[in-house]
Protein backbone atom coordinates (compact mmCIF):
# COMPACT_ATOMS: atom_id res chain seq x y z
CA UNK A 1 0.00 0.00 0.00
CA UNK A 2 1.76 3.61 -0.72
CA UNK A 3 2.37 5.36 2.13
CA UNK A 4 0.70 9.11 3.02
CA UNK A 5 3.69 11.04 0.77
CA UNK A 6 2.72 8.77 -2.15
CA UNK A 7 -0.74 9.03 -2.01
CA UNK A 8 -0.42 13.10 -1.77
CA UNK A 9 2.71 12.59 -4.97
CA UNK A 10 0.83 10.90 -7.13
CA UNK A 11 -3.29 12.42 -6.91
CA UNK A 12 -3.85 15.89 -8.76
CA UNK A 13 -4.63 18.73 -6.87
CA UNK A 14 -2.02 18.75 -4.23
CA UNK A 15 0.79 19.79 -5.61
CA UNK A 16 1.35 22.94 -3.12
CA UNK A 17 0.95 20.49 -0.08
CA UNK A 18 3.26 18.09 -1.70
CA UNK A 19 5.83 20.84 -2.18
CA UNK A 20 5.31 22.61 1.40
CA UNK A 21 5.57 19.40 2.54
CA UNK A 22 9.34 19.17 0.96
CA UNK A 23 10.12 22.53 1.89
CA UNK A 24 9.44 22.26 5.97
CA UNK A 25 11.44 18.61 5.44
CA UNK A 26 8.42 16.77 6.92
CA UNK A 27 8.96 14.11 4.07
CA UNK A 28 11.15 11.72 5.83
CA UNK A 29 8.40 12.08 8.66
CA UNK A 30 5.58 11.35 7.05
CA UNK A 31 7.03 8.09 5.12
CA UNK A 32 8.00 6.80 8.54
CA UNK A 33 5.66 3.85 9.97
CA UNK A 34 3.58 6.22 12.04
CA UNK A 35 0.73 5.68 12.01
CA UNK A 36 -0.58 9.27 10.92
CA UNK A 37 -3.91 10.90 10.23
CA UNK A 38 -3.74 13.55 8.15
CA UNK A 39 -5.82 16.19 7.49
CA UNK A 40 -4.21 17.09 3.40
CA UNK A 41 -5.66 20.80 2.30
CA UNK A 42 -6.06 20.26 -1.32
CA UNK A 43 -4.51 23.27 -4.06
CA UNK A 44 -7.43 25.00 -3.93
CA UNK A 45 -7.69 25.57 -0.39
CA UNK A 46 -4.15 26.67 -0.32
CA UNK A 47 -5.20 29.11 -3.16
CA UNK A 48 -7.58 30.81 -1.13
CA UNK A 49 -5.11 32.13 0.96
CA UNK A 50 -4.45 35.62 0.81
CA UNK A 51 -1.55 36.17 -1.55
CA UNK A 52 1.96 36.36 0.43
CA UNK A 53 0.71 33.58 2.52
CA UNK A 54 2.60 30.60 1.35
CA UNK A 55 5.77 32.80 0.18
CA UNK A 56 6.59 33.78 3.53
CA UNK A 57 5.88 30.23 5.39
CA UNK A 58 8.34 28.48 2.12
CA UNK A 59 11.07 30.88 2.82
CA UNK A 60 11.10 29.90 6.66
CA UNK A 61 10.81 25.71 7.06
CA UNK A 62 9.90 25.86 10.98
CA UNK A 63 7.37 27.88 10.45
CA UNK A 64 5.80 26.19 7.90
CA UNK A 65 6.63 22.70 9.52
CA UNK A 66 4.39 24.12 12.89
CA UNK A 67 1.61 25.36 10.24
CA UNK A 68 1.37 21.84 9.04
CA UNK A 69 2.13 19.67 11.49
CA UNK A 70 -0.97 21.42 12.80
CA UNK A 71 -2.68 19.00 10.27
CA UNK A 72 -1.04 16.16 11.47
CA UNK A 73 -2.67 13.57 14.36
CA UNK A 74 -0.65 10.84 15.78
CA UNK A 75 -2.65 7.81 15.40
CA UNK A 76 -4.80 6.27 12.41
CA UNK A 77 -8.46 7.87 13.11
CA UNK A 78 -11.52 7.30 10.54
CA UNK A 79 -13.92 9.69 9.95
CA UNK A 80 -16.49 7.92 12.55
CA UNK A 81 -13.73 7.29 15.27
CA UNK A 82 -12.79 11.54 14.35
CA UNK A 83 -16.38 12.24 15.05
CA UNK A 84 -17.25 9.91 18.25
CA UNK A 85 -14.10 12.08 19.41
CA UNK A 86 -14.80 15.64 19.01
CA UNK A 87 -11.41 16.75 19.08
CA UNK A 88 -8.43 15.28 18.54
CA UNK A 89 -4.28 16.70 19.43
CA UNK A 90 -2.40 17.48 16.84
CA UNK A 91 1.18 16.89 16.28
CA UNK A 92 1.30 20.79 17.02
CA UNK A 93 0.22 20.58 20.15
CA UNK A 94 -3.34 22.53 19.57
CA UNK A 95 -6.71 20.40 19.60
CA UNK A 96 -8.35 20.53 16.31
CA UNK A 97 -11.72 20.39 16.65
CA UNK A 98 -14.32 17.53 14.82
CA UNK A 99 -17.68 17.96 13.60
CA UNK A 100 -20.18 15.59 12.49
CA UNK A 101 -23.29 18.03 12.34
CA UNK A 102 -23.67 17.87 9.06
CA UNK A 103 -21.35 16.00 7.20
CA UNK A 104 -17.90 15.94 8.16
CA UNK A 105 -15.99 18.99 9.53
CA UNK A 106 -12.48 19.87 10.36
CA UNK A 107 -12.37 22.72 12.33
CA UNK A 108 -13.84 25.31 9.78
CA UNK A 109 -12.69 23.45 6.84
CA UNK A 110 -15.09 20.79 5.57
CA UNK A 111 -13.90 17.03 4.39
CA UNK A 112 -13.90 16.74 0.49
CA UNK A 113 -12.79 13.19 0.71
CA UNK A 114 -12.65 11.14 3.76
CA UNK A 115 -10.63 8.03 4.86
CA UNK A 116 -7.97 7.74 1.98
CA UNK A 117 -6.09 4.66 3.40
CA UNK A 118 -2.22 4.70 3.32
CA UNK A 119 0.22 2.34 4.41
CA UNK A 120 1.35 4.64 7.69
CA UNK A 121 -1.90 6.24 7.86
CA UNK A 122 -4.71 7.51 6.86
CA UNK A 123 -5.71 10.99 4.83
CA UNK A 124 -8.79 13.29 4.74
CA UNK A 125 -9.51 15.88 2.28
CA UNK A 126 -9.70 19.29 3.29
CA UNK A 127 -11.42 22.56 1.04
CA UNK A 128 -9.28 25.14 3.83
CA UNK A 129 -5.96 25.32 5.65
CA UNK A 130 -6.71 24.92 9.05
CA UNK A 131 -4.88 27.55 11.64
CA UNK A 132 -4.24 27.09 15.21
CA UNK A 133 -6.19 29.52 17.91
CA UNK B 1 -27.31 37.89 -7.46
CA UNK B 2 -24.66 39.53 -4.93
CA UNK B 3 -27.82 40.94 -2.86
CA UNK B 4 -28.80 37.35 -2.98
CA UNK B 5 -25.35 36.06 -1.34
CA UNK B 6 -25.69 38.74 1.09
CA UNK B 7 -29.15 38.64 2.44
CA UNK B 8 -28.94 37.29 5.85
CA UNK B 9 -29.23 33.77 6.41
CA UNK B 10 -29.70 34.73 10.30
CA UNK B 11 -32.27 36.34 12.21
CA UNK B 12 -31.02 39.68 13.28
CA UNK B 13 -28.35 40.23 16.26
CA UNK B 14 -30.19 41.22 19.54
CA UNK B 15 -26.45 42.45 21.04
CA UNK B 16 -25.92 46.17 22.03
CA UNK B 17 -23.85 46.55 19.27
CA UNK B 18 -25.63 44.99 16.50
CA UNK B 19 -25.47 47.47 13.80
CA UNK B 20 -21.58 47.34 14.43
CA UNK B 21 -21.63 43.65 13.93
CA UNK B 22 -24.61 43.58 11.34
CA UNK B 23 -21.50 46.14 9.63
CA UNK B 24 -18.91 43.21 10.29
CA UNK B 25 -20.80 40.93 8.99
CA UNK B 26 -21.21 42.74 5.90
CA UNK B 27 -17.03 43.08 5.54
CA UNK B 28 -17.23 46.17 7.29
CA UNK B 29 -14.81 48.07 10.06
CA UNK B 30 -16.22 48.94 13.44
CA UNK B 31 -15.03 52.46 12.00
CA UNK B 32 -17.74 53.69 9.95
CA UNK B 33 -17.10 54.07 6.53
CA UNK B 34 -16.55 57.77 5.68
CA UNK B 35 -14.06 59.79 3.95
CA UNK B 36 -13.45 61.70 6.91
CA UNK B 37 -12.74 58.73 8.91
CA UNK B 38 -10.45 57.79 6.20
CA UNK B 39 -8.28 60.49 5.75
CA UNK B 40 -7.43 60.71 9.25
CA UNK B 41 -6.83 56.79 9.83
CA UNK B 42 -4.56 57.15 6.88
CA UNK B 43 -2.80 60.31 7.71
CA UNK B 44 -2.28 59.09 11.39
CA UNK B 45 -0.88 55.61 9.98
CA UNK B 46 1.85 57.81 7.75
CA UNK B 47 2.50 59.99 11.33
CA UNK B 48 3.01 56.84 13.39
CA UNK B 49 4.85 54.59 10.92
CA UNK B 50 7.86 57.17 10.70
CA UNK B 51 8.58 56.93 14.58
CA UNK B 52 7.98 53.33 14.22
CA UNK B 53 10.83 52.66 11.92
CA UNK B 54 13.00 54.38 14.69
CA UNK B 55 11.42 51.87 17.36
CA UNK B 56 12.13 49.01 15.69
CA UNK B 57 15.31 49.59 14.40
CA UNK B 58 16.11 50.44 18.35
CA UNK B 59 14.28 47.54 19.71
CA UNK B 60 16.40 45.05 17.69
CA UNK B 61 19.34 47.22 18.43
CA UNK B 62 19.17 47.00 22.14
CA UNK B 63 17.91 43.01 22.39
CA UNK B 64 20.86 42.50 19.73
CA UNK B 65 24.13 44.59 20.59
CA UNK B 66 23.34 46.44 23.91
CA UNK B 67 21.71 43.57 25.81
CA UNK B 68 22.57 43.81 29.24
CA UNK B 69 24.88 46.59 29.40
CA UNK B 70 24.56 47.39 33.21
CA UNK B 71 24.52 51.19 32.41
CA UNK B 72 22.66 51.21 29.40
CA UNK B 73 22.79 55.36 28.68
CA UNK B 74 23.12 55.10 25.02
CA UNK B 75 20.63 52.21 24.29
CA UNK B 76 18.60 54.97 22.75
CA UNK B 77 21.76 56.22 20.21
CA UNK B 78 20.97 53.64 17.53
CA UNK B 79 24.15 52.66 15.63
CA UNK B 80 24.73 53.57 11.71
CA UNK B 81 24.60 49.65 11.41
CA UNK B 82 21.02 49.72 12.67
CA UNK B 83 19.33 52.87 11.08
CA UNK B 84 20.68 51.04 7.62
CA UNK B 85 19.19 47.60 7.83
CA UNK B 86 17.14 46.65 5.72
CA UNK B 87 13.70 46.19 6.41
CA UNK B 88 12.69 42.90 5.45
CA UNK B 89 9.51 44.32 4.25
CA UNK B 90 10.71 46.84 1.96
CA UNK B 91 13.34 47.99 -1.05
CA UNK B 92 14.97 45.66 -3.29
CA UNK B 93 16.36 42.93 -0.85
CA UNK B 94 12.67 42.17 0.66
CA UNK B 95 11.19 39.25 1.38
CA UNK B 96 8.02 40.19 0.80
CA UNK B 97 7.65 43.76 -0.62
CA UNK B 98 4.55 45.52 0.86
CA UNK B 99 5.99 48.70 0.98
CA UNK B 100 7.03 50.53 -2.47
CA UNK B 101 9.77 52.64 -0.61
CA UNK B 102 13.14 52.09 0.42
CA UNK B 103 14.45 49.54 3.31
CA UNK B 104 17.07 51.73 5.04
CA UNK B 105 15.53 54.48 7.80
CA UNK B 106 12.22 56.64 6.66
CA UNK B 107 14.25 60.16 4.88
CA UNK B 108 11.53 61.98 7.54
CA UNK B 109 12.82 59.85 10.54
CA UNK B 110 16.66 60.35 9.83
CA UNK B 111 16.03 64.27 9.07
CA UNK B 112 13.90 64.69 11.98
CA UNK B 113 16.95 62.96 14.14
CA UNK B 114 19.49 65.47 13.03
CA UNK B 115 17.59 68.74 13.63
CA UNK B 116 14.88 67.74 16.04
CA UNK B 117 12.39 70.70 17.04
CA UNK B 118 15.18 72.67 17.92
CA UNK B 119 17.18 72.51 15.15
CA UNK B 120 21.09 70.70 14.70
CA UNK B 121 22.71 69.93 17.74
CA UNK B 122 24.95 67.19 19.09
CA UNK B 123 22.95 63.97 19.28
CA UNK B 124 23.52 64.28 23.35
CA UNK B 125 22.00 68.10 23.59
CA UNK B 126 18.72 66.65 21.68
CA UNK B 127 18.65 63.47 24.03
CA UNK B 128 18.70 65.53 27.03
CA UNK B 129 16.24 67.95 26.07
CA UNK B 130 13.91 65.06 24.65
CA UNK B 131 13.98 66.40 21.57
CA UNK B 132 14.14 63.16 19.51
CA UNK B 133 11.52 59.71 19.12
CA UNK B 134 10.41 58.92 22.27
CA UNK B 135 11.69 55.16 22.55
CA UNK B 136 10.02 55.25 26.27
CA UNK B 137 6.75 54.84 24.78
CA UNK B 138 8.16 51.44 22.61
CA UNK B 139 9.50 50.24 25.83
CA UNK B 140 6.15 50.79 27.88
CA UNK B 141 4.43 48.71 25.09
CA UNK B 142 7.08 45.83 25.23
CA UNK B 143 6.84 45.95 29.06
CA UNK B 144 2.73 45.45 28.73
CA UNK B 145 3.37 42.63 26.62
CA UNK B 146 6.23 41.74 29.10
CA UNK B 147 3.50 41.93 32.20
CA UNK B 148 0.86 40.83 30.51
CA UNK B 149 2.05 37.50 28.94
CA UNK B 150 -0.73 34.41 28.55
CA UNK B 151 -2.18 35.49 26.51
CA UNK B 152 -2.27 33.10 23.43
CA UNK B 153 1.24 31.22 21.14
CA UNK B 154 3.86 29.75 22.83
CA UNK B 155 6.37 32.80 23.28
CA UNK B 156 5.76 32.65 27.22
CA UNK B 157 6.13 28.79 27.54
CA UNK B 158 9.21 28.89 25.62
CA UNK B 159 10.70 31.66 28.48
CA UNK B 160 10.42 29.57 31.02
CA UNK B 161 12.03 26.18 29.41
CA UNK B 162 15.38 24.57 29.80
CA UNK B 163 16.32 25.12 26.52
CA UNK B 164 15.97 29.03 26.48
CA UNK B 165 17.73 29.30 30.02
CA UNK B 166 20.52 27.11 28.80
CA UNK B 167 20.48 29.86 25.53
CA UNK B 168 20.44 32.58 27.77
CA UNK B 169 22.96 31.59 30.43
CA UNK B 170 25.40 30.79 27.32
CA UNK B 171 24.69 34.47 25.80
CA UNK B 172 25.17 35.82 29.34
CA UNK B 173 28.36 33.88 30.09
CA UNK B 174 29.60 35.18 26.72
CA UNK B 175 28.37 39.25 26.81
CA UNK B 176 30.28 39.37 30.34
CA UNK B 177 33.06 36.96 28.89
CA UNK B 178 36.26 38.80 30.60
CA UNK B 179 34.06 40.81 33.64
CA UNK B 180 34.90 39.03 36.44
CA UNK B 181 32.63 41.57 38.32
CA UNK B 182 29.28 41.26 36.19
CA UNK B 183 29.89 37.26 35.94
CA UNK B 184 29.87 36.97 40.01
CA UNK B 185 26.98 38.96 40.16
CA UNK B 186 25.37 36.91 37.66
CA UNK B 187 26.65 33.89 39.75
CA UNK B 188 24.93 35.71 43.13
CA UNK B 189 21.95 36.79 41.37
CA UNK B 190 21.36 34.54 38.54
CA UNK B 191 17.16 34.58 38.51
CA UNK B 192 17.51 38.76 38.02
CA UNK B 193 19.88 38.35 34.96
CA UNK B 194 17.49 35.68 33.53
CA UNK B 195 14.49 37.80 34.27
CA UNK B 196 16.43 40.83 32.12
CA UNK B 197 17.23 38.38 28.96
CA UNK B 198 13.58 37.68 29.01
CA UNK B 199 12.99 41.02 28.70
CA UNK B 200 15.00 41.56 26.03
CA UNK B 201 13.79 38.88 23.89
CA UNK B 202 10.28 40.79 24.32
CA UNK B 203 12.43 43.88 23.04
CA UNK B 204 13.07 41.56 19.93
CA UNK B 205 9.76 39.95 19.47
CA UNK B 206 8.24 43.66 19.38
CA UNK B 207 10.78 44.92 17.53
CA UNK B 208 9.70 42.24 15.05
CA UNK B 209 6.57 42.62 14.94
CA UNK B 210 7.19 46.55 13.96
CA UNK B 211 9.18 45.91 11.45
CA UNK B 212 6.35 44.64 9.38
CA UNK B 213 3.76 47.16 10.74
CA UNK B 214 5.37 50.40 9.55
CA UNK B 215 6.18 49.41 5.80
CA UNK B 216 2.48 48.52 5.76
CA UNK B 217 1.55 51.78 7.25
CA UNK B 218 3.67 53.84 4.64
CA UNK B 219 2.28 52.05 1.83
CA UNK B 220 -1.66 52.31 2.94
CA UNK B 221 -0.44 56.33 2.86
CA UNK B 222 1.22 56.04 -0.38
CA UNK B 223 -2.05 54.36 -1.84
CA UNK B 224 -4.10 56.84 -0.38
CA UNK B 225 -2.01 59.62 -1.92
CA UNK B 226 -2.31 57.79 -5.41
CA UNK B 227 -6.07 57.60 -4.95
CA UNK B 228 -5.98 54.04 -5.13
CA UNK B 229 -7.35 53.53 -1.02
CA UNK B 230 -10.85 55.07 -1.19
CA UNK B 231 -12.05 53.39 1.67
CA UNK B 232 -12.36 52.37 5.21
CA UNK B 233 -13.09 48.89 4.65
CA UNK B 234 -10.12 48.93 1.75
CA UNK B 235 -7.81 50.13 4.04
CA UNK B 236 -8.82 47.42 6.39
CA UNK B 237 -8.84 44.86 3.91
CA UNK B 238 -5.13 45.94 3.44
CA UNK B 239 -4.25 45.41 7.13
CA UNK B 240 -6.24 41.74 6.73
CA UNK B 241 -4.09 40.48 3.45
CA UNK B 242 -0.79 42.01 5.64
CA UNK B 243 -1.56 39.83 8.73
CA UNK B 244 -1.86 36.97 6.48
CA UNK B 245 1.08 37.57 4.27
CA UNK B 246 3.43 37.66 7.07
CA UNK B 247 1.95 35.64 9.58
CA UNK B 248 4.31 33.25 8.95
CA UNK B 249 7.21 35.39 9.89
CA UNK B 250 9.65 34.24 12.10
CA UNK B 251 10.39 35.46 15.96
CA UNK B 252 12.94 35.06 17.04
CA UNK B 253 15.96 36.60 19.46
CA UNK B 254 19.78 36.50 18.71
CA UNK B 255 22.54 38.32 20.39
CA UNK B 256 25.43 39.82 18.19
CA UNK B 257 28.73 39.87 20.29
CA UNK B 258 31.34 40.93 17.49
CA UNK B 259 30.44 38.97 14.51
CA UNK B 260 29.54 36.27 16.92
CA UNK B 261 25.33 35.09 16.35
CA UNK B 262 24.42 33.64 19.94
CA UNK B 263 20.59 31.83 19.04
CA UNK B 264 18.46 32.84 22.62
CA UNK B 265 15.83 31.75 20.54
CA UNK B 266 16.43 30.26 17.53
CA UNK B 267 14.35 30.34 14.21
CA UNK B 268 13.74 26.94 14.30
CA UNK B 269 11.84 27.09 17.25
CA UNK B 270 8.83 28.30 14.99
CA UNK B 271 7.66 30.92 16.66
CA UNK B 272 5.66 33.37 14.23
CA UNK B 273 4.70 36.51 14.18
CA UNK B 274 0.90 36.02 14.12
CA UNK B 275 0.42 34.12 16.74
CA UNK B 276 3.99 34.95 19.17
CA UNK B 277 3.62 38.55 18.20
CA UNK B 278 0.53 40.37 16.67
CA UNK B 279 -1.73 38.20 18.59
CA UNK B 280 -0.14 38.91 21.89
CA UNK B 281 0.64 42.64 21.20
CA UNK B 282 -2.78 43.73 20.23
CA UNK B 283 -3.92 42.40 23.55
CA UNK B 284 -1.23 43.77 25.59
CA UNK B 285 -1.11 46.67 23.70
CA UNK B 286 -4.64 47.67 22.21
CA UNK B 287 -7.13 46.21 25.12
CA UNK B 288 -4.88 45.94 28.55
CA UNK B 289 -1.56 47.85 29.36
CA UNK B 290 -1.64 48.88 33.07
CA UNK B 291 -3.15 51.94 34.69
CA UNK B 292 -0.83 54.69 33.52
CA UNK B 293 1.23 56.27 36.71
CA UNK B 294 0.55 59.98 37.02
CA UNK B 295 -2.91 59.89 35.53
CA UNK B 296 -5.19 59.05 38.03
CA UNK B 297 -5.22 57.62 40.99
CA UNK B 298 -6.74 53.44 41.80
CA UNK B 299 -7.73 52.32 44.86
CA UNK B 300 -7.09 48.66 44.26
CA UNK B 301 -8.84 47.68 47.25
CA UNK B 302 -12.10 49.32 46.55
CA UNK B 303 -12.00 47.37 42.75
CA UNK B 304 -10.95 49.82 40.80
CA UNK B 305 -7.91 47.72 39.20
CA UNK B 306 -9.09 44.37 38.42
CA UNK B 307 -8.23 41.36 40.15
CA UNK B 308 -7.42 39.69 36.80
CA UNK B 309 -4.95 41.14 34.22
CA UNK B 310 -7.45 39.75 31.25
CA UNK B 311 -9.73 42.18 32.74
CA UNK B 312 -6.91 44.86 32.62
CA UNK B 313 -9.04 47.93 30.09
CA UNK B 314 -6.00 50.40 29.58
CA UNK B 315 -5.55 50.23 25.85
CA UNK B 316 -5.99 52.93 23.30
CA UNK B 317 -10.00 50.97 22.52
CA UNK B 318 -10.98 52.21 26.04
CA UNK B 319 -8.66 55.51 26.40
CA UNK B 320 -9.80 58.61 27.84
CA UNK B 321 -7.68 60.67 25.89
CA UNK B 322 -7.49 63.75 27.38
CA UNK B 323 -6.80 63.12 31.11
CA UNK B 324 -3.78 61.19 29.39
CA UNK B 325 -2.42 63.97 27.80
CA UNK B 326 0.14 64.98 30.25
CA UNK B 327 3.92 64.59 29.52
CA UNK B 328 5.95 61.76 30.26
CA UNK B 329 2.33 59.52 29.99
CA UNK B 330 3.44 56.65 27.29
CA UNK B 331 0.23 57.49 25.20
CA UNK B 332 1.41 61.33 25.19
CA UNK B 333 5.25 60.45 24.20
CA UNK B 334 3.60 58.97 21.12
CA UNK B 335 1.32 61.33 20.20
CA UNK B 336 4.25 63.90 20.88
CA UNK B 337 6.08 61.15 18.48
CA UNK B 338 3.31 61.66 15.66
CA UNK B 339 2.97 64.98 15.49
CA UNK B 340 6.37 65.62 14.20
CA UNK B 341 5.18 63.50 11.12
CA UNK B 342 1.73 64.62 10.57
CA UNK B 343 0.95 65.09 6.60
CA UNK B 344 -0.32 68.29 5.63
CA UNK B 345 -3.93 67.69 5.17
CA UNK B 346 -4.16 65.98 8.69
CA UNK B 347 -2.48 69.17 10.48
CA UNK B 348 -4.57 71.49 8.18
CA UNK B 349 -8.09 69.44 9.37
CA UNK B 350 -6.99 69.96 13.41
CA UNK B 351 -6.18 73.52 12.40
CA UNK B 352 -10.04 73.76 11.59
CA UNK B 353 -11.74 72.46 14.91
CA UNK B 354 -11.86 72.56 18.65
CA UNK B 355 -8.54 74.67 19.91
CA UNK B 356 -6.51 74.22 16.74
CA UNK B 357 -2.38 73.63 17.38
CA UNK B 358 -3.17 73.91 21.18
CA UNK B 359 -5.45 70.72 21.53
CA UNK B 360 -3.69 69.29 18.71
CA UNK B 361 -2.05 66.47 20.83
CA UNK B 362 -5.67 65.10 22.01
CA UNK B 363 -7.46 65.35 18.55
CA UNK B 364 -4.36 63.08 17.03
CA UNK B 365 -4.71 60.80 20.11
CA UNK B 366 -8.61 60.57 18.94
CA UNK B 367 -7.53 59.80 15.34
CA UNK B 368 -5.13 57.59 16.85
CA UNK B 369 -8.07 55.58 18.44
CA UNK B 370 -10.15 55.40 15.66
CA UNK B 371 -7.43 54.02 13.75
CA UNK B 372 -6.60 51.23 16.25
CA UNK B 373 -10.49 50.19 16.17
CA UNK B 374 -9.80 50.03 12.01
CA UNK B 375 -6.40 47.79 12.84
CA UNK B 376 -8.58 45.78 15.75
CA UNK B 377 -11.36 45.53 12.86
CA UNK B 378 -8.65 43.76 10.43
CA UNK B 379 -7.58 41.60 13.56
CA UNK B 380 -11.12 40.09 14.53
CA UNK B 381 -11.35 39.80 10.60
CA UNK B 382 -8.55 37.79 10.48
CA UNK B 383 -8.91 35.64 12.90
CA UNK B 384 -13.08 34.90 11.41
CA UNK B 385 -11.00 33.80 8.63
CA UNK B 386 -8.56 32.09 9.61
CA UNK B 387 -10.44 30.10 12.25
CA UNK B 388 -14.24 30.71 10.72
CA UNK B 389 -15.89 31.13 7.46
CA UNK B 390 -16.18 33.77 4.66
CA UNK B 391 -19.09 36.34 5.14
CA UNK B 392 -20.96 35.04 1.89
CA UNK B 393 -20.47 31.40 3.37
CA UNK B 394 -24.18 29.99 2.58
CA UNK B 395 -24.52 27.60 5.56
CA UNK B 396 -26.72 29.47 8.58
CA UNK B 397 -24.46 27.33 11.26
CA UNK B 398 -21.50 28.67 9.73
CA UNK B 399 -23.35 32.10 9.42
CA UNK B 400 -24.30 31.79 13.02
CA UNK B 401 -20.67 30.75 14.18
CA UNK B 402 -19.01 34.29 12.83
CA UNK B 403 -21.93 35.63 14.92
CA UNK B 404 -21.24 34.10 18.02
CA UNK B 405 -17.54 35.87 17.49
CA UNK B 406 -18.40 38.77 16.26
CA UNK B 407 -20.85 39.11 19.24
CA UNK B 408 -18.00 37.98 21.74
CA UNK B 409 -15.66 40.52 20.15
CA UNK B 410 -18.26 43.50 20.81
CA UNK B 411 -18.46 42.07 24.46
CA UNK B 412 -15.12 43.32 25.48
CA UNK B 413 -16.27 47.02 24.68
CA UNK B 414 -19.60 46.76 26.40
CA UNK B 415 -17.93 48.26 29.68
CA UNK B 416 -18.20 51.70 30.03
CA UNK B 417 -14.80 52.84 29.55
CA UNK B 418 -15.11 51.40 25.48
CA UNK B 419 -14.64 54.47 22.91
CA UNK B 420 -16.45 52.30 20.14
CA UNK B 421 -19.57 54.06 20.63
CA UNK B 422 -17.69 57.30 20.62
CA UNK B 423 -15.70 56.64 17.32
CA UNK B 424 -19.38 56.42 15.28
CA UNK B 425 -19.88 60.25 16.01
CA UNK B 426 -17.76 62.43 13.44
CA UNK B 427 -17.99 65.13 15.85
CA UNK B 428 -15.51 62.99 18.91
CA UNK B 429 -12.46 64.75 18.21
Amino acid sequence: MPTIVDIAVSNEGFSTLVAAVQAAGLVEALQSPGPFTVFAPNDDAFAKLPPGTVQTLVQNPPQLGRILKFHVVSGKYTKDELIRLGSVESLEGAPIPIDGTEGFEVKNATVLAADIEADNGIVHVLDNVILMG
Amino acid sequence: MVQAVNRPAIPESQHPYADIIHRLEAGGSMLPDTPENLMQIIGIYKAYAVPMDFYWRDLLYIAEKVFLNPVPAFKYFISKEYLDRPNSYAGDSADLRIWRGEADAHPELREFMARGETGKLPKLAHHLWHDRVNMEFAEACMRAMLWHQGMGGRFYDYLESDEYVANADRAIKAYFKGNPAMLGLYKLFPTMFLEKVRELSYYANLGLFWEVMAPVFFEMSDLYDEGKMTTVPEAMDFLVNGIFAVAGRPIYHHLYIGDECIEIIPKSAGFTWLYEAALPYVEAVFYRTAPFRGTKSYNAQAGQVPEQQKDFHYGILYADVFPVGTAGIPPTLLMQDMLHFLPDYLREYYDEHCRGDDDILIQLGITFQRSMYNVTSAVIQALRGALLYPLDDPNPRHRQANRQFFESQMDRFLRPEARLRDIQRRDYR
